[in-house]
């Protein structure tokens, strides 16, 4: 399968609606992806399936605050130029590229360096979704050492990490990415292909595009869209799709502490004013309750969308009396695992809950 | 006495205001050179009164917008972003649509320079580089040049600098800076430079016309222009800042229930031709959007109110019996298509005519509906709209509608979503009584670092200096008051740090000419 410059709107949609609030905002993204693959012609995505034992793949992404680029603006040839300076570094040549996480522009810049470098894009990801921190990524849950990882920033000075375990490459590569001007591009994660086959979250890739396709050409009211979505999801590696609210933005309250967006979302019900949705977010929407009562949490997926459009609504453009719907959708097979559920349920963000899985708390 | 006058798409409405009362007023039809239509509406107020007995003229007008979203009457704009070593590969204009791109056109230069978001350097200015643009400048003769650097909202000078070298290279050319555009964003604010840089010469045009105009009715006040905030700018500014004026035409309508009401919180829906426009008014103000504001298919960080436009107004289609209605319209045809005028489209002002809602002086058919139909109809246009007023009115609050334009009589009924419904007299040129308000504003923006001070003192030494700009625009001093306070967490910030930003607005200072 390839993907050309045509389909880089479409998957960002999907990737937004995958990036559960977080992600930070496609747009720059969007814009130099769509200029690259159309100067390249395109990017063929790989089934991890298809790679061979000994096949050497690479993630790459940004890390840093999205909000840097805004100003910081990224390069087109960045991406790819980290690449060429890892093959250097390990000595080797990289087979394909891999996503950090499908939701928002990490989704996108592996597209960009594979196709300026013309090798493939392993189809799937680190997450199936966004999450705040890396050893929350499949990749370091399934055993995969994060180093050697190389860094490069804006002005192509680069810096590469050999550490002992993942917690501490996180704080390491965060207290770079400060000093090299807030955001930097990074290769980590380097694995063989038997390594990607049982770590990566298949798919993610060939299946944003086709959820931002759809949201695209049946874009409408939810309760419409919902029987389409749920065919789709049907045929995923997510669980299933539920709405399990609809309702009216009516309180945001956001803080930045730690270099995370912290804080909770309220919404009124449209028929009964007193019944009150509440959502703890960090970057990503967490945990979604009534009276107390969780409607559904992280690792599971929470997706606010408009409920007039059914288009995916991030965190930070969420604004009083938007209508909303809240869905939900089960965390892919390889996050319900234990090891997963341990790196990524509640209590990782310091909330109080033991993790009930979506399918639990879904009445039938 | 003072002239409100209001120069829209399609009509161009006009009002003697003597204090709060409507003396005299007019709408016309907006002419295609503007200046003719703005004469005409002059003619009608002006028509028993002595001119010099009028202390101010104001004027909102879409001229500004339209001229973009038509692409007429726009220049050539050279952009220079200094960001390299970043951003490599990323032209200014990107993506814009190409028409647009093509006209405002006057060459694309990416440099080294800029600042990182602590405050460090980027990469210093390189002066090969620039000399190499200034030659090419010279060559091409762009009309203005837009400079737009890193981070510049928090740090000026290598703008200031990069504009003192271009202006004094190239001193035929405007130079126009990009961190007066706005905050942070480079995009979007290099953007809405561009488009405001592609207007100068155009706003030259307009002032010029707009000074000729008074004259030749003998009006010896001055003359302001009202901005997109809802409050008046004079010509000077216009001249230097005409996207500014951007969204007058909804500021002027929210504006306008304002003054006929006296409700300083309210839901304000005004009701056109084509569309209804429904805003907010929070503070005797409009409530600003905070999303990323699309003018002519751009990107921009332009503050505009927060406006949901519905394809509900006097020219929409009436189908399947009454359970469709818009958005499809029959627009400026209304005249010659509605069936109350002897064509054979019903429309939303056929219902109206038929429920004796609204009376029209040349229409031929008194009954233009079946009845079935009307109520099947304002069913609807009630349901919609109170959707609508749902959508927007913050919380759970009660707050009145006050309807406003020349379709407010299609609106059926005295509530919308539970709310009351108000009617004010004049509301047909609620935007002419809004470009009539004579206040003025001042807007100051700093950061705030915790620790180095109190906020309660930061927010003081930013009170003072909005304080002086409103009073350099010409409020009086003594009723400024303070309106907004903005606060945005700074992200990345090491110390936590929050960006604030006041405005205060003051009536205008002006004497009155001695009362005969």
């Amino acid at each position: 399968m390839k993907i050309f410059a045509s389909d880089i709107d479409d998957l960002a949609l999907g990737a937004v609606f995958l990036a559960t609030g977080g992600g930070g905002d496609p747009y720059l993204p969007t814009l130099i992806t769509r200029q690259t693959l159309a100067e390249t012609g395109g990017v063929t995505l790989i089934d991890p399936s298809a790679l061979k034992d000994d096949d050497f793949i690479v993630p790459v992404g940004g890390v840093g605050a999205p909000t840097v680029s805004l100003e910081l603006l990224p390069s087109i040839d960045e991406a790819s130029k980290v690449l060429d300076a890892y093959e250097r570094l390990m000595g080797r040549s990289i087979t394909a590229v891999a996503s950090f996480e499908i939701g928002g522009g990490n989704s996108l810049i592996p597209l960009m360096a594979a196709a300026v470098r013309g090798i493939p894009v392993v189809d799937g990801d680190g997450m199936g979704r966004a999450f705040p921190e890396a050893q929350m990524m499949s990749y370091a849950i399934a055993g995969v050492r994060p180093t050697p990882a190389l860094a490069m920033d804006y002005a192509g000075n680069t810096a590469i990490f050999e550490t002992s375990d993942t917690s501490t490459y996180e704080y390491h590569i965060r207290a770079y990415a400060a000093a090299a001007g807030g955001m930097v591009t990074v290769a980590e994660h380097p694995m063989s292909g038997t390594q990607i086959r049982r770590s990566v979250i298949p798919n993610t890739v060939s299946f944003s595009l086709a959820l931002g396709r759809l949201l695209r050409e049946e874009r409408g009211p939810i309760d419409d869209l919902l029987a389409p979505l749920k065919d789709l999801f049907a045929d995923s590696v997510y669980g299933s799709v539920h709405k399990v609210f609809s309702g009216k933005v009516s309180g945001k309250r956001t803080r930045t502490v730690g270099g995370y967006d912290i804080g909770s979302l309220s919404l009124e019900d449209v028929n009964d004013p007193n019944r009150i949705c509440s959502i703890t977010i960090k970057n990503e929407y967490l945990v979604a309750m009534i009276d107390q009562q969780p409607l559904v949490m992280v690792p599971d997926l929470i997706v606010i969308v408009d409920s007039e459009t059914s288009t995916p609504i991030n965190a930070e453009r969420l604004h009083y009396g938007q209508r909303v719907a809240v869905l939900a959708v089960g965390a892919p097979a390889f996050y319900q695992s234990e090891a997963a559920v341990i790196a990524t349920e509640p209590r990782c963000f310091g909330i109080d809950l033991d993790y009930v899985p979506l399918e639990q708390l879904i009445p039938y | 006495m003072r002239i409100g006058l209001d120069v829209g798409g399609t009509h161009t409405d006009a009002v003697l205001m003597d204090g709060n009362a409507v003396v005299a007023r007019t709408k016309t039809t907006t002419s295609e050179d503007v200046a003719s239509g703005i004469e005409t509406a002059l003619s009608v107020v002006l028509e028993e009164q002595d001119p010099k007995a009028v202390s101010l003229l104001t004027i909102g007008t879409t001229q500004f917008t339209n001229a973009v979203i038509e692409r007429k009457h726009l220049s050539r704009v050279a952009v220079v972003r200094a960001c390299l070593p970043a951003g490599r590969g990323l032209k200014p204009r990107a993506d814009w649509p190409a028409d647009l791109a093509s006209v405002t056109d006057g060459g694309n230069y990416v440099i080294h320079g800029g600042h990182l978001y602590d405050g460090r350097t980027l990469a210093d200015l390189d002066e090969r580089e620039i000399e190499q643009v200034i030659e090419a400048l010279r060559g091409s003769a762009p009309d203005s040049v837009v400079i737009s650097t890193a981070f510049s909202p928090m740090q000026q000078d290598y703008e200031d600098a990069l504009a003192a070298r271009f202006s004094a290279a190239l001193p035929q050319v405007h130079v126009c800076t990009s961190h007066y555009m706005g905050g942070l964003g480079l995009i979007e604010r290099e953007n809405a430079a561009i488009l405001n840089a592609s207007l100068l010469n155009f706003a030259q045009r307009v002032v010029t016309a707009l000074v000729r105009s008074s004259q030749h009715f003998g009006l010896v006040c001055p003359v302001y222009v009202s901005q997109n905030d809802g409050t008046l700018i004079d010509l000077n500014k216009v001249s230097a800042f005409p996207a500014l004026t951007f969204a007058s035409g909804p500021t002027n309508s929210i504006r306008g229930a304002w003054a006929l009401t006296g409700l300083s919180d309210a839901i304000v829906i005004d009701v056109g031709g084509t569309t209804s426009d429904i805003g907010v008014l929070k503070n005797g103000f409009p409530r600003q959007s905070n999303l990323v504001i699309d003018v002519g298919g751009v990107r921009t960080n332009f503050r505009m109110p927060d406006v949901l436009a519905m394809g509900l107004g006097g020219g929409s289609l009436i189908g399947g019996d009454g359970d469709q209605c818009g958005p499809q319209s029959v627009a400026r045809e209304l005249k010659n298509k509605a069936v109350c005028f002897g064509g054979d489209v019903l429309t939303l002002t056929d219902v109206a005519v038929s429920q004796g809602r609204m009376e029209i002086a040349r229409a031929t058919i008194n009954d233009p509906a079946p009845q079935a139909v009307c109520d099947r109809v304002d069913a609807l246009v009630v349901e919609r709209l109170s959707a609508a007023v749902d959508l927007m009115k913050p919380g759970g609050a009660t707050l009145p509608v006050i309807l406003v334009g020349g379709g407010a009589p299609l609106i059926p009924g005295e509530k919308l979503a539970g709310c009351p419904v108000i009617r004010p007299i004049n509301a047909d040129v609620a935007n002419a009584i809004g470009a009539s308000i004579a206040q003025v504003s001042g807007e100051a923006e700093g950061l705030f670092v915790v620790g180095a001070q109190t906020r309660d003192e930061a927010l003081k030494a930013l009170t003072v200096e909005a304080e002086r700009l409103a009073v350099v625009a010409g409020a009086d001093p003594k009723s400024v008051v303070p309106i907004n306070i903005e606060e945005v967490d700074i992200p990345y910030m090491a110390t936590e740090t929050t960006r604030i930003r006041v405005t205060v607005v003051g009536d205008l200072a002006q004497k009155e000419p001695p009362s005969r």
